[in-house]
């Protein structure tokens, strides 16, 4: 099974994020942004429960909600950044 | 006691406020800093409070910055947007608060408009200071001494049509007049959590549009690495552990404003005002009153000001006297000797608290 992050610049817009994607009926969670996927420190992140990372991009783009990267993560662990 | 002290602050909140400081005590740790449940809560909390600030104010939640009081957030903006020296416009009745942080960046203050209750004169003298040279202006909403309206519209256009850029002091504006960071198109405007918003003491509000300097630096909860702050709005300027008891408090009063409408909340102050004037008038005291008055009324008694609170308080009268930390104001009214009595009301002021003023000061012989 493979696991979908967005990472953000901001806990607020993390936060703007999750009540955009809620809005727009797309799943996802807050948390920590796992380690090695944040090179700046700490941060958050929105998990998604969906493989519909492309939808949740644009949908943030169109509310002006800017994130840093997209992640997939494999069921093996291995993580993969996707470029839409 | 009969409370009319809410330019001060709102002493009574409504009571959902207590609950949320209670429930955010018992409830939130630090927010930002953790990916448990009681970090979420307090993160949840925080972000609920930049919504609400958001909706009331018209702007994004992450233009929201989470201020200890208004002054902190003058503060901010001024160190923000006023070079050393700069050359910049105030009304004539600011508070210490804008006064005070331009004067120690050696700002050279131009004061336009000394004229109480008198808009023409205000935008008059406003727009010549503007053409001569300003770079920036800061001005409040509404005289903290006084309760003059200042015709902010029309000075934010002013300043808008020469490209200059301008702070909003709403201290006294926010919950019971419009405020909008849209339609004003100010770089900030700056207010206080406990006073027309109904938090607690210890919370206020800065509105940015961009290019706000961080006044205090420190751990932000994320982007760690970097020594710099944190480009990225509302993080940049809340360096340190928030006050999310007080943040959840302020959250309810702002859902409260909200829910009963500003103009609703005016209305109550204003009747109350009128009513107050009237009776200072017939007792033949001298009263600041006049058109564009919001709910703040200061009074010459026939003692000194300061006594006449004291013998108010005594009788359990809670009204503030002497210059209010706005010597420039009182400089602008011709009181800066004397000072005043201010009487200010709040969202729950009733007929009832006139009544008893007039009563309490017929006692006392004022």
């Amino acid at each position: 099974m493979s696991y979908y992050y967005i990472t953000f610049r901001s806990v607020t817009f993390a936060q703007r994020g999750e009540r955009v994607l809620q809005a727009g009926k797309i799943r996802c969670t807050l948390q920590r942004t796992p380690r090695w996927m944040e090179e700046q420190g700490c941060g958050y992140c929105l998990r998604l429960w969906t493989k519909e990372l492309t939808p949740a991009a644009e949908l943030l783009v169109r509310e002006g909600v800017p994130f840093r990267k997209l992640y997939v993560q494999k069921a093996q662990g291995q993580l993969e950044e996707v470029t839409l | 006691m009969i409370y009319l002290d809410y330019g001060a602050t709102s002493f009574r909140k409504p009571p959902q406020v207590y609950r949320a400081v209670e429930r955010a005590m018992a409830r939130c740790a630090s927010p930002g800093r953790g990916g448990y449940g009681a970090a979420m809560e307090a993160q949840r909390q925080v972000y609920r409070c930049r919504e609400a600030a958001g909706t009331l104010f018209e702007c994004d939640p992450e233009q929201v910055v989470l201020t200890m009081n208004c002054t902190h957030g003058l503060n901010i903006a001024i160190r923000s947007l006023v070079k050393r020296g700069a050359k910049v416009v105030v009304s004539g009745f600011e508070h210490n608060a804008v006064v005070r942080p331009l004067h120690a960046l050696g700002a050279e203050t131009a004061v336009a408009g000394r004229k109480l209750f008198d808009r023409e004169d205000t935008l008059e003298a406003f727009r010549r200071e503007l053409d001569r040279g300003a770079e920036a202006a800061v001005f409040t909403h509404v005289s903290n001494v006084f309760g003059y309206i200042l015709p902010v519209e029309e000075m934010a256009a002013m300043c808008r049509e020469r490209g200059i850029p301008f702070i909003l002091d709403a201290a006294q504006s926010a919950g019971a007049l419009p405020v909008s960071l849209k339609k004003l198109g100010a770089e900030f405007i700056a207010m206080p959590g406990h006073k027309g918003l109904l938090g607690p003491q210890g919370t206020g509000l800065l509105l940015c549009r961009e290019g706000a300097e961080p006044l205090l630096y420190g751990g932000t909860g994320g982007a760690s690495r970097p020594r710099e702050m944190p480009p990225e709005l509302p993080e940049r300027l809340e360096a340190g552990t928030m006050n999310v008891p007080g943040i959840a408090g302020l959250t309810m009063g702002m859902e409260y404003v909200l829910r009963r409408g500003t103009e609703d909340i005016f209305r109550r102050e204003h009747r109350c005002l009128g009513q107050c004037v009237e009776m200072l008038k017939r007792r033949g005291l001298r009263v600041f009153s006049g058109p564009h008055q919001a709910g703040t009324v200061s009074f010459l008694p026939q003692m000194d000001c300061e006594e006449a609170a004291e013998l108010l308080a005594k009788q359990g009268v809670a009204v503030r006297a002497g210059l209010h930390c706005a010597p420039l104001a009182h400089e602008s009214a011709g009181t800066v000797e004397t000072g005043t009595v201010r009487v200010s009301f709040g969202f729950d002021s009733g007929p009832e608290q006139v009544f008893q003023l007039e009563r309490v000061l017929t006692r006392a012989g004022i």
